[in-house]
């Protein structure tokens, strides 16, 4: 997968930052919007703002998302829930990584919740590592996009076009499995959440060709 | 502004008891995350130190094909490349 640029990295970070704020357990392609509204220095929120959408109107659009359920609704962190039973965890993933090491207890939460054929004694994701990305196509997309562009590294305005076209483009079927949906159920995500960043644009009343398009434009004078 | 919704929700945690099952179950799934991660680390560090299945099951208080069917196979990739 082509490399993300330092910009891209702050993005997503506020991205995360969005998500908590709302209090979603997970990161998506609508928290990559508001993302790339609260950076603000990128080509792709240019753009966005070309097209009215502002960082105010698009998390009060997310809020009108949420309340008609197509988010999950806020719902306290895992250090929270894990605290009103008496158990600091933070302290325990410390000690944790003490006795065993950074790279044991990487082993351990990736045996723990990854896929497996039966599911046995499995469980989708766990308190000892971040929320999950759920942007798995947004990425691929934006890579793709590099790599017809000859970009060397993926740019917020790559991460914008690839949220649009991952809106755009159905998910293949490998993507509707059994693991997945438990990890959607675990997050209080909707039945068939394919990422809210379509409804997300849809509700600021923005057209998903000419955006596409002016990210393509602006993509070009980056290149140039 | 992040800070007052994130303190909310801290709120929403800290006054509903465990008696609240949207809070309580959710706490409980999330303690059962940390078990299966803290029950592979154990397990994996047992198997490094030479226990048999036997000895792991018999704390774990299961029996040896059972851990065994769930920790046994490629899992132990992790430990053999570092050998």
């Amino acid at each position: 997968m082509t490399q993300r640029s330092e910009h891209a990295s702050r993005v997503l970070d506020l991205a995360r930052a969005e998500a908590d704020r709302f209090g979603h357990r997970y990161l998506g392609p609508e928290h990559l919007v508001l993302g790339v509204l609260r950076d603000g220095s990128s080509g792709a929120a240019r753009v966005l703002h070309a097209h009215g959408v502002t960082l105010v109107a698009a998390r009060a659009a997310l809020g009108r998302l949420a309340e008609r359920g197509l988010v999950a609704g806020p719902r306290p962190s895992d250090a929270e829930l894990l605290g009103s039973l008496g158990i600091d965890l933070d302290a325990l993933r410390q000690r944790t990584e003490q006795a065993f090491g950074a790279k044991a207890v990487g082993w351990a939460v990736r045996e723990a919740t990854r896929a497996r054929r039966r599911g046995l004694g499995r469980v989708p994701r766990t308190p000892l590592r971040d929320p999950p990305l759920l942007i798995p196509q947004v990425l691929y997309h934006a890579g793709e996009q590099a790599r017809t562009l000859g970009a060397g590294e993926v740019g917020p305005e790559l991460l914008l076009l690839g949220v649009v076209t991952d809106i755009r483009t159905p998910w293949p079927r490998c993507m509707n499995n059994r693991w997945r949906r438990q990890l959607h159920a675990s997050l209080g995500l909707p039945k068939g959440y394919r990422g809210a960043a379509g409804p997300l644009l849809a509700t600021l009343g923005v057209d998903l060709d000419r955006l596409g398009e002016a990210v393509d434009a602006e993509l070009g004078g980056v290149q140039r | 502004m992040g800070e007052t919704a994130s303190s909310e929700v801290t709120q929403v945690a800290a006054a509903t008891s465990s008696q609240d099952p949207e809070v309580g179950l959710a706490a409980v799934a999330a303690l059962r995350g940390l078990v299966e991660v803290l029950e592979a680390l154990q397990v994996e560090n047992a198997r490094a130190k030479g226990w048999s299945w036997r000895q792991i099951a018999a704390r774990l208080g299961v029996t040896k094909q059972a851990v065994h069917h769930k920790y046994a196979g490629r899992r132990f990739g992790f430990r053999r490349q570092q050998r």
